[in-house]
């Protein structure tokens, strides 16, 4: 059943033959599709942050492994980041809401599904972010602070993450933009955050060209205030190594 | 302070020491020179294990390096080293770099260890810079900061890997007199350098490294005015002609 109403919605809506002749620019209706919209982005913004919260900690933890000199633990983090990595969010997000409740014998939520998709897709791409961070610092940071009687853990926590953090702060912007914008391809589980909230309106009213273009301006200003924020944290994180 | 027997190491299928054996006794100033390729510069970051020896024996304050139970982090904390390129922590000011050390590693209380970083950093003559970051300060500047960083362990060995190959020329003298100074005071150092006026003047003992092996080992008189190995004269012929 499922499948089916998903499958009608994938579909551009059918028009009566006027409204499609005389179109004309309703701008009242941007206005009134506010507020329904702005129920939806709630959930967006809600599994965005779950997303990207937990998909930080994911991503971290699996850079890391894929750094570890242990033999198994890097392997066990390039086949998720490369499972994750090579094949599409889409997929991803209809294996775990349609697929995975076949084998668990129990149904996940649409919030919990959402965010966990989210999660473990991020996670894979900032997993990079942060093996590639961690990486560009010279080598000769490391043997510094071995040599002043630093571990090797108390050397990646003093010397190296402060350091690879600020690096870290323009891919991990980038990616946080990407998921935000990921988010829309939820629809495919019912998930109603703002771009499913959209398409209910339109079913409603039959107004796409408003509502897409109010959907439209409501992610652009959302990703716009994210990279002013990075933008800032960016700066002055970097205050110290400028002179 | 520090014994190697029969030191061999091997980089892949290339035997960069070829059975070193020295030692150097507290106190003492051994400087180490040779041409470059000649393993000098890998002696001495076996002495902190920053490389680890193929076949042979270290001891570093009574510690036997290759010994797996042996705590590297605290024979490093005894025998530090200070780098070509200062390798100084580009997030931290100069104080943060300094105190580091002695809060986390020796355990001083974060006051304390900055009453240590700031006694430290006027010796090396740079009281007014504390709260500046490397980056803000000249080449012979940093040096200098990386070697109170070292000294701040209060460690019984200085290790220097060719401390002012990296500045400019006019730099090179601060870094050398605070050398100087510390070697007054009695620290044991080993030094890898090009600077032969540093060594002459300095040095309570010479050695030339060529191929991997000790060719000379002399006091500095007899090391630069009458040198026994072909080698050494001509590589002394060599770098003493500028």
């Amino acid at each position: 059943m499922l499948i089916e109403t998903m499958g009608m919605e994938l579909h551009p809506p059918t028009f009566p033959e006027a409204a499609m002749a005389n179109f004309d620019f309703a701008y009242h209706v941007m206005w009134e599709s506010v507020p329904m919209l702005m129920k939806g982005l709630r959930y967006t913004i809600i599994i965005t942050a779950g997303g990207l919260f937990f998909g930080f900690i994911l991503g971290v933890a699996s850079g890391l492994m894929k750094l570890s000199r242990n033999p198994i633990l890097p392997r066990i983090a390039g086949v998720y980041i490369e499972s994750i990595r090579g094949t599409p969010l889409m997929v991803q997000v209809m294996f775990l809401y349609f697929g995975l409740p076949l084998l668990l014998g129990m149904r996940i939520p649409p919030l919990t599904a959402s965010i966990i998709a989210i999660a473990v897709n991020a996670g894979a791409y900032i997993a990079e972010v942060v093996r590639g961070a961690v990486q560009s610092i010279e080598k000769g940071q490391v043997e510094a602070g071995r040599s002043i009687g630093l571990s090797r853990s108390q050397t990646m926590l003093y010397i190296i993450w402060p350091q690879a953090f600020r690096r870290m702060i323009p891919p991990l912007g980038n990616q946080f933009i990407i998921s935000l914008k990921d988010t829309s391809l939820l629809v495919v589980i019912g998930m109603g955050e703002l771009t499913r909230t959209g398409q209910e309106i339109i079913a409603d009213n039959f107004r796409a060209f408003e509502v897409w273009l109010t959907v439209a301006i409501i992610y652009l200003a959302i990703t716009r205030t994210l990279s002013y924020a990075l933008s800032v944290l960016e700066r002055r994180m970097s205050v110290s190594e400028r002179s | 302070m520090i014994r190697m027997e029969n030191v061999h190491k091997y980089f892949d299928d290339i035997e960069v020491l070829r059975g070193i054996n020295l030692s150097i006794k507290p106190g003492e100033v051994v400087v180490i020179v040779g041409p470059s390729g000649s393993g000098k510069s890998t002696l001495l970051r076996c002495i902190n294990r920053l490389e680890k020896i193929t076949s042979g024996l270290i001891e570093v304050d009574g510690y036997d390096l290759n010994n797996k139970k042996t705590d590297i982090n605290k024979v490093r904390t005894e025998a530090t080293m200070v780098f070509q390129q200062f390798n100084l922590f580009p997030h931290m000011t100069v104080l943060g770099n300094v105190t580091l050390g002695p809060n986390k590693v020796r355990g001083l209380s974060k006051a304390k260890a900055e009453d240590l970083g700031r006694e430290l950093l006027i010796k090396v003559g740079l009281a007014d810079k504390t709260d500046v970051y490397p980056r803000q300060l000249s080449g012979g500047q940093q040096q200098r900061v990386a070697i109170a960083r070292a000294l701040a362990l209060r460690p019984k060995v200085l290790l220097f890997d060719e401390p002012t190959s990296a500045l400019d020329p006019e730099l090179v003298g601060e870094v050398l007199e605070v050398m100087r100074k510390l070697a007054k005071e009695g620290m044991t150092m080993v030094v890898v350098t090009h600077e032969m006026g540093f060594a002459k003047e300095v040095a309570d003992r010479c050695i030339f490294i060529d191929e991997g092996i000790i060719m000379e080992e002399a006091s500095p008189i007899k090391f630069f005015d009458s040198p026994d190995h072909p080698r050494l004269r001509d590589f002394l012929g060599k770098v003493l002609e500028h």
